[in-house]
């Protein structure tokens, strides 16, 4: 009976044991398969953020190539050398990329003596003035009238094939329609590495005049004004703005066909070709491996964190279901004990009834001595069984609190006095006095008190040694309460058991109880004065006898 | 019990909700912007015809009618193009001008009464023609100037309408803008122009040199009406020389100067003398305050004008068109609110017959009205305007629309405005002004406005709004900006630099670019290149003014939502500016609206595309400034 308990619990310990085992596996796993993935992730933005920077570090060209240099068409042609410079310093304030800045003053016109012409439609340069970055605000006048022989080769190449392209539109071009953005980006636009230049667009009733200036026999004309504008950018002045710090460590514009000679095997970079005039260079990027793996550790943590605060959910959660087994368990033993305990109490009475009733009927004659004697046991036996239901029976219904009180007004010293007179006749060697102190009545459920009474009595008869059967009940009244002593001169209680004494089905092991007790009695008078609102405590001396003290409520008679 | 109470409240409820919506009915928006099915009414010299222009398969065709509205009939065939123009020439030819539109060929008609017969007496490429007597032929001669033998130049030419013959009058020196002739046709008086002064020309007889008077500035107005009833060296003319509002005088061509002043006003220009061609006199003049006022110079004409009257108190009348015994007239009325109608008025009897309504679809009693108002700018300025309070409504707290005028140099008046009206039958306040720099109010107050575009005729704009907000008239978060070309060019700028007290704004043709509005002066006025730069500004020495206020230089400031209504043709404005701003404007996540018609100019002619222009305008308040 005894090997089925015990392995019934082993088991489950070990399903924990188990668990843990397994979440434990569990964590590890997680925590190698996310450092993995967050490294590979790390890598994988290394490569794909430089698209972020780029558009970052592009964002004052776009700003300058799609408005501040079609901002010149806005000027229809009237821009001179003061409103260019004005222009001109805007821009310089705002991009510092753009080093320099030439303005070509053109006229067009059918007068022969143009510069480039087509057709009869010439295109002339009246003047091409310099703007450069932290110059005085005169600018340096390049040119001015004439045949431009002290124009630098460079810029005479670039205004004639502008001047070209011009002519090359005004010739093909349809004035009903407008210009098509193809248009727009092939003849008023020259885009060449680190050079833009571009020339305003004229209005459609321009175009047309120029168009029957080109074709048509027409008497010299007025001069058409527009203007026309070369920037010098450089590449290397674009500012770099890192969008990402935690992934690059160094950015740099290099050319185009640069390859880093560096050969530290811990150096990974990546790079991404610049646009338009700048598309001869590229944004180089690059971070050490140990950055990275920083970076990597610096991501991992907070999963990290929380896998971990997780596999600490589940361990406590294990083991609150391991306490609570153990508490279950051992309410298992204790019932277990009761049951074992109170089958053996059944038993005695029981087997004493069977001889009992076995004698009688095997007796040919009983004689009249005999017959009471059996009578007598049978009689006891019967109300032993009779009691130990009575215990049981209450004990549960004041545990489910099923019963209900009836209240009466009792006569306190008659009461007592009953029931003393009741257990000298029960246990003649048994001397017990009371004493009842500036209190008469007391309303309470009868029957409840008696049973704590009844318990308390026999609990000092019990436990007394056969020469100290001696109980003395006191009962006073404190402010709101009523108390009652019950003060024997029995073995006393260890220190060490007085906290169990109340419990259920405890029991003191020792020579005065190996019979018809069920460790119950102070358990159900407990349950009792609990329910009736009241406390009940013990003090005790071993060897010496115990004192228990029951306080209830009363409601002392005005 | 109370249930059915409950029940009686809602019922209630409903009823006065549906009610009081009943009092203002929503009307369409293609009722306000319908053309009118008859145009252009004439009478002929007999006074036996009335002619109009009438749509015949979608384009205008001369239709004619007896006096008594009987005998109806269509005297021209034209299906690829609209009649533009035309006049009785006698009592049995008309001569009409085709349309030019997509061509610059000019085709000038003439045609019987009865569209029997009709020939063509002109027809030339690549020519501009003004009449410069319209509605008078002397002995079958038609005065037209012609910009035939140099395109930047309009000399005078006699056209005979028999045998088409086209004989050079006077050849213009190179700089007259204008020719007039004397009561019995001859060629007597010019305008020449350097473009910033203005120079009066005169001879005694045609065989005579011109001979400049006087030269004006082109300021000082001199505008010569006719030539005074003796016929000799005085005329009549319009004239503020030597004072502010302008009055109309008589004077002496010889001598050079003014012989007297008729009549002025202390208050307004006078914007018109009305002169007789038969009587050879001016039989009245007309200033403008806050409606036309006639000041009479004539008794008959008096009497005529206080007949029309009683016939129609608080009403703008016109007389169109008389027959040449001056019995019948061609009256046209109109407004505040209802567009009017033209009708036949008959002197002997006083008789008054309709002839048709110009808009039959508006109901005057569902309009609103349109109050004259004025304001004090912030430097003092009185400033005209009117305002328009929707109808049902209390007239606090409204949701405004601001619309400022076109020109610069031209008045808002009181008159039957469709776009207002649409706008008020919305439940908007409509609010316009006569910003500093409009006309009619005097020369100061005209010049005052010169290169202040943006500056102190932007503040008259934003004063008055401020005004109407500290009347509780306008609700200060539900303010809308807008107009057309000038009025465009305001409301973008305003958008642009009172971004607070917008909460939305269209421009419709608006001149978002100054550089290209001076760009967009044509050859053919260069001679007023000068004065453009004077009222405007020096494009080449005014760069930064015309940076500051142009709004293409500063779409970063607008904020709220705007639409944007541009023909692809518009000689002011560069459609390629216009859509450098869209983009621009879009890019900032700004709120656009793009409307973008390639076929048309500064105004759309095609009446589908005006409506879209206002379906959009509608959604546009109704999204931001509306009553929802």
């Amino acid at each position: 009976m005894n090997d089925h308990q015990p392995l019934s619990y082993r088991k489950n310990y070990l399903l924990i044991v188990f668990f843990l085992i397994l979440i434990s596996i569990s964590l590890v796993v997680a925590l190698y398969l996310a450092h993995n993935l967050t490294k590979k992730y790390i890598e994988n933005e290394f490569s794909s953020n430089k698209i972020e920077v780029l558009e970052e570090t592009i964002k004052p060209y776009n700003d300058f190539f799609q408005k501040k240099v079609p901002e010149i068409t806005f000027y229809q042609g009237f821009l001179d050398s003061a409103s260019a410079s004005k222009y001109a310093d805007t821009i310089f304030r705002k991009y510092s990329f753009v080093e320099n800045i030439i303005f070509y003053d053109i006229q067009i016109s059918n007068h022969s003596l143009s510069h480039v012409s087509l057709h009869s439609l010439g295109v002339e340069l009246k003047s091409a003035l310099q703007f450069k970055r932290h110059m005085s605000p005169d600018s340096v006048r390049i040119f001015k009238g004439g045949i431009p022989k002290n124009l630098f080769a460079e810029e005479a190449r670039e205004f004639n094939k502008m001047a070209v392209k011009f002519l090359e539109y005004v010739q093909s071009s349809d004035t009903t329609k407008a210009i098509s953005n193809d248009d727009l980006l092939n003849y008023f636009y020259s885009i060449t590495p680190k050079r833009i230049t571009y020339m305003n667009i004229p209005g459609t009733d321009e175009l047309r005049s120029f168009k029957d200036l080109m074709f048509k026999e027409l008497p010299p004309s007025i001069f058409y004004e527009e203007d026309m504008l070369t920037y010098d950018l450089d590449p290397f002045r674009l500012e770099i703005s890192n969008v990402h710090p935690e992934l690059y460590q160094q950015i740099s514009i290099q050319p185009l066909v640069y390859e880093s000679i560096d050969t530290n095997p811990d150096l990974i970079s990546t790079d991404i070709p610049l646009p338009g005039a700048f598309s001869d260079y590229k944004l180089y990027l690059s971070s050490s491996r140990k950055f990275l793996s920083d970076e990597t550790t610096y991501r991992f943590m907070p999963i990290a964190a929380s896998l971990l605060s997780i596999y600490i959910v589940l361990t406590l959660i294990a083991y609150l279901i391991y306490r609570n087994l153990n508490v279950n368990s051992r309410m298992f033993k204790l019932q277990y004990d009761f049951i074992n305990n109170l089958t053996h109490e059944f038993k005695t009475p029981v087997s004493v009834i069977k001889i009992a009733g076995n004698n009688i009927r095997s007796a040919t004659i009983l004689t009249d001595k005999q017959r009471t004697h059996y009578g007598k046991i049978l009689d006891e036996e019967a109300d032993k069984l009779n009691g130990l239901m009575n215990k049981l029976l209450s004990f549960t219904q004041i545990e489910n609190k099923s019963i209900q009180i009836k209240n009466e007004n009792i006569i306190l010293a008659e009461f007592v006095q009953r029931l003393i007179n009741a257990y000298q006749i029960k246990y003649p060697d048994f001397n017990i006095s009371f004493e009842l102190l500036d209190i008469r009545f007391f309303e309470t459920d009868p029957v409840l008190l008696g049973s704590i009474f009844d318990n308390l009595i026999e609990n000092a008869y019990k436990y007394s040694p056969d020469d100290r059967r001696d109980l003395l009940i006191r009962i006073s009244s404190e402010k709101k309460l009523i108390i009652f002593r019950f003060i024997d001169k029995g073995i006393g209680i260890p220190d060490s058991e007085i906290s169990n004494i109340f419990k259920k089905f405890y029991r003191i092991q020792n020579q005065y109880n190996q019979t018809g007790s069920v460790g119950i009695g102070l358990a159900f008078c407990k349950e009792l004065v609990n329910f009736m609102g009241g406390k009940i405590s013990v003090k005790s001396k071993l060897d010496k006898g115990s004192e228990f003290r029951i306080e209830l409520p009363y409601e002392p008679e005005n | 019990m109370l249930r059915l109470k409950y029940f009686c409240l809602i019922v209630w409820i409903v009823v006065a909700g549906c009610s009081r919506q009943d009092t203002v009915r929503q009307i369409s928006l293609e009722d306000f912007f319908t053309d009118p099915v008859k145009t252009s009414y004439l009478i002929s010299p007999d006074g036996k015809h009335i002619s109009y222009l009438q749509s015949y398969k979608s384009k205008l065709n001369i239709f004619i009618q007896s006096a008594d509205g009987k005998k109806v009939s269509r005297i021209t065939n034209e299906i690829d193009r609209d009649v533009s123009y035309y006049f009785w020439a006698n009592n049995n030819e008309l001569i009409y001008l085709k349309d030019k539109t997509n061509s610059d060929r000019v085709h000038l008609w003439v045609v019987s009464k009865d569209g029997k017969t009709s020939r063509e007496v002109l027809s030339e490429d690549n020519i501009r023609l003004k009449f410069i007597n319209p509605t008078r032929i002397w002995n079958d001669e038609l005065l037209i100037s012609l910009n035939k033998r140099d395109s930047t130049v309009f000399d005078a030419y006699r056209l005979n309408i028999r045998d088409n013959k086209l004989v050079l009058a006077v050849q213009n020196p190179g700089n007259i803008t204008n020719w007039y002739t004397d009561q019995e046709g001859k060629l007597r008086m010019a305008i020449s122009s350097d473009g910033t002064n203005e120079t009066l020309l005169y001879r005694d007889s045609e065989s005579d040199d011109f001979r400049p008077v006087i030269t004006n500035n082109f300021k000082t107005l001199l505008a010569p009406i006719s030539f005074s009833g003796d016929n000799k060296e005085t005329i009549y003319a319009l004239s503020n020389q030597g004072r502010d509002k302008t009055a109309l005088i008589e004077f002496d061509c010889k001598k050079g100067r003014e012989k007297r002043e008729i009549f002025s006003s202390a208050v307004a220009d006078v914007i018109d003398g009305v002169h007789s061609v038969r009587r050879k006199t001016v039989l009245y003049a007309i200033y403008e305050t806050w409606k036309k006022q006639r000041y009479y110079l004539d008794a008959e004409k008096k009497a005529v004008f206080a007949d029309l009257e009683k016939k129609f108190p608080d009403t703008e009348l016109t007389i169109v068109d008389r027959d040449s015994s001056l019995k019948k007239f061609i009256v046209r009325t109109y407004t505040d609110k209802t567009p009017g109608a033209h009708y036949l008025y008959t002197l002997s009897d006083h008789k008054i017959v309709k002839l048709s309504d110009i808009n039959p679809l508006l109901k005057e009693d569902e309009m609103c009205e349109m109050k004259p108002i004025s304001y004090k700018s912030r430097d003092g300025l009185e400033i005209n305007g009117y305002l328009t309070i929707p109808k049902g409504t209390n007239g606090l707290d409204l949701p405004m629309v601001v619309l400022p005028h076109g020109g610069p140099s031209s008045r808002v008046s009181w008159e039957f405005n469709p776009e207002v009206q649409f706008l008020a039958n919305r439940g908007y306040a409509v609010f316009q002004m006569n910003f500093r720099g409009s006309t009619g109010y005097g020369k100061e107050f005209w010049t005052a406005g010169f290169k202040k575009w943006g500056t102190d005729m932007q503040n008259d704009i934003t004063d008055g709004v401020k005004w109407l907000i500290d009347e509780n008239i306008a609700d200060p978060e539900r303010i809308a900006i807008y107009g057309s070309s000038f009025g465009g060019y305001s409301a973008l700028h305003g958008l642009c630099f009172q971004p607070k007290l917008y909460a939305c704004g269209a421009s419709y043709s608006g001149l978002i670019n100054l550089f290209t509005y001076m760009k967009s002066t044509p050859p053919y006025v260069k001679p007023s290149l000068e004065m453009y730069y004077e009222m405007v500004g020096d494009p080449e020495r005014d760069a930064d003014y015309f940076r500051a206020v142009s709004p293409v230089f500063h779409t970063d400031k607008i904020q709220v939502p705007v639409l944007i209504a541009q023909g692809g043709k518009d000689p002011r404005v560069n459609v390629n500016g216009t859509n450098q701003f869209v983009k621009e404007l879009k890019k900032r996540q700004v709120p656009v609206s793009y409307l973008l018609k390639d076929e048309e100019r500064h105004t759309f002619k095609n009446q589908a595309n005006r409506r879209e222009f206002y379906r959009k305008l509608e959604e546009l308040l109704a999204n931001n400034i509306g009553n929802n």
